[in-house]
């Protein structure tokens, strides 16, 4: 429990590959229903640490406390839509089919709507832009009725004016239905503008170097204003530490 | 686009003029119909077989036994090709057979089919023979190149099996199957006439062609020809509107 909200635990993780120890002892906590940002550099172990929380690798020893029958929802880097099915069909392919028909068409149009893909439902992902398939990779990770939505760099290569539209329908949706959200990146500003929580991750074996909360509601967020600079050289501070 | 389309559609038909041009240079060369007949008085024929009472059966017959080898082939090629995809172990196990069975000469086949099976099962057999490889490397080597971060995908969000087979795996080795199916069909047609040819069955092309050949026939042997070219013309063009009804996200994009 953090402050009386649930927390996912993350105790005694280790990881390697090879001879290179990635997590060594990791040790972390993520309050249900906030948006936590892993910051760190590249191959500093956040997407492993990711695709462990997703069983998508086994870790080699450690133990994650709350995940247990806890469904998860991923937001690739790559937003991994099906080439042959619509905007409508990529979404509604992760719904299971015990819900009914009517009732998924209902749920997916909806999600539709709400990324403002409305004139696009019928497009195929190679008929949108990249920023428009990421939101179709956001709709569906909300389309599941996960807990929790992990999220490795999905604004990776997208321009700043694409990225902060991203961050805002992210955020429109989230705030909608709030999720537990474990987001990994290097780059600060997207931590600044998405993040309740910010953990600034070290090389490996990756410990944690420092962890900051914003209070500040992410819609109200300006990038130019003293708080959120202030907040990002500390930031930027903590990140080239080694 | 479009200007480009109507180029190539005029470089089609000047081709197929250029082939009848030389055809008739060499016909006015020869000058003997037992050599070289006429392009015009092969049309003559081919109209003429069009006409006759048993074409319907003769082509049929060929047709229906390259079908029934095409379908044989397609379903176990493609039952074989999944599994070859999917298991390494598999695959390692049929990958030499299915050298082996494209490598051996098709005439060795069609005399140890002479041998085993009655005329008209010949071609089929051979039919099978050849086109099964085809499919089944075409189906396990698509499957192969299936984006794993889509299965990926689908596992993470507890796709059932079955809907990750029809959903990913299947739409994704569509090209593969499809250009297996042609490049099977180009094949297969020219198999089963020579297993015609050589087995003799009641009705089929070959059978046409081999006794016009024996009576020096050109101008038949060449319209049967012509007639095979059609038919394997007529089902490549199917694959490919298939092809296109099948992919709409491909055409659409």
């Amino acid at each position: 429990m953090e402050g009386g909200i649930m927390s996912l635990l993350i105790r005694n993780l280790n990881k390697s590959f090879k001879d290179v120890v990635v997590l060594r002892d990791f040790e972390v906590t993520f309050p249900e229903g906030t948006i936590t940002c892993m910051l760190g550099p590249s191959g500093c172990g956040k997407t492993t640490l990711l695709n462990i929380i997703g069983n998508l690798i086994p870790p080699d020893s450690g133990e994650l406390i709350g995940f247990e029958n806890k469904m998860l929802s991923y937001v690739f880097q790559d937003p991994r839509l099906l080439p042959w099915k619509t905007v409508r069909g990529n979404i509604e392919f992760v719904l299971s089919r015990d819900i009914p028909s009517d009732e998924r068409e209902k749920h997916t149009e909806q999600l539709i709507k709400q990324v403002e893909l409305e004139g696009f439902a019928s497009f195929y992902p190679a008929q949108l832009s990249g920023g428009m398939r990421q939101r179709v990779s956001i709709a569906r990770a909300f389309a599941c009725p996960s807990d929790i939505i992990l999220m490795d760099e999905p604004l990776k290569g997208l321009d700043a004016g694409l990225k902060k539209n991203l961050i805002l329908w992210f955020l429109k949706l989230w705030k909608t239905d709030r999720r537990t959200v474990i987001f990994v990146t290097h780059d600060v500003d997207e931590a600044l503008l998405l993040s309740d929580r910010v953990i600034v991750l070290s090389q490996p074996p990756t410990r944690i170097l420092t962890h900051m909360n914003i209070e500040q509601p992410a819609e109200e967020r300006d990038p130019g204003s003293d708080h959120l600079l202030k907040i990002k050289r500390e930031l930027l501070q903590a990140v080239t530490v080694r | 686009m479009k200007r480009f389309i109507t180029k190539k559609r005029i470089l089609n038909i000047a081709s197929v003029l250029f082939l009848l041009v030389v055809w008739k240079i060499l016909a006015l060369y020869f000058h003997s119909a037992f050599i070289i007949p006429h392009p015009e008085d092969t049309f003559v024929t081919v109209l003429q077989l069009f006409t006759d009472k048993d074409f319907l059966v003769v082509a049929g017959s060929t047709v229906l036994r390259g079908m029934v080898g095409f379908v044989i082939s397609f379903f176990l090629g493609l039952a074989v090709g999944i599994i070859a995809g999917i298991s390494p172990g598999f695959n390692a196990f049929i990958t030499p057979l299915l050298v082996t069975v494209r490598s051996v000469p098709v005439i060795s086949l069609i005399l140890l089919a002479l041998i085993w099976f009655d005329p008209g099962t010949v071609p089929v057999f051979i039919a099978f023979l050849t086109m099964f490889p085809f499919i089944c490397t075409n189906v396990s080597d698509g499957i192969k190149s299936v984006d794993p971060g889509l299965v990926e995908m689908a596992v993470f969000y507890k796709v059932n099996k079955r809907r990750i087979i029809t959903g990913v795996y299947l739409p994704a080795i569509v090209p593969f199957i499809i250009s297996g199916a042609s490049s099977a069909m180009g094949i297969g047609w020219r198999a089963i006439i020579i297993g015609e040819v050589l087995s003799q069955p009641v009705y089929g092309i070959g059978t046409k062609m081999q006794v016009a050949q024996t009576f020096l026939n050109v101008d038949a042997v060449i319209a049967w020809t012509l007639i095979a070219i059609l038919i394997s013309f007529v089902f490549e063009k199917t694959i490919r509107w298939g092809e296109r009804k099948i992919e709409t996200w491909r055409v659409a994009s």
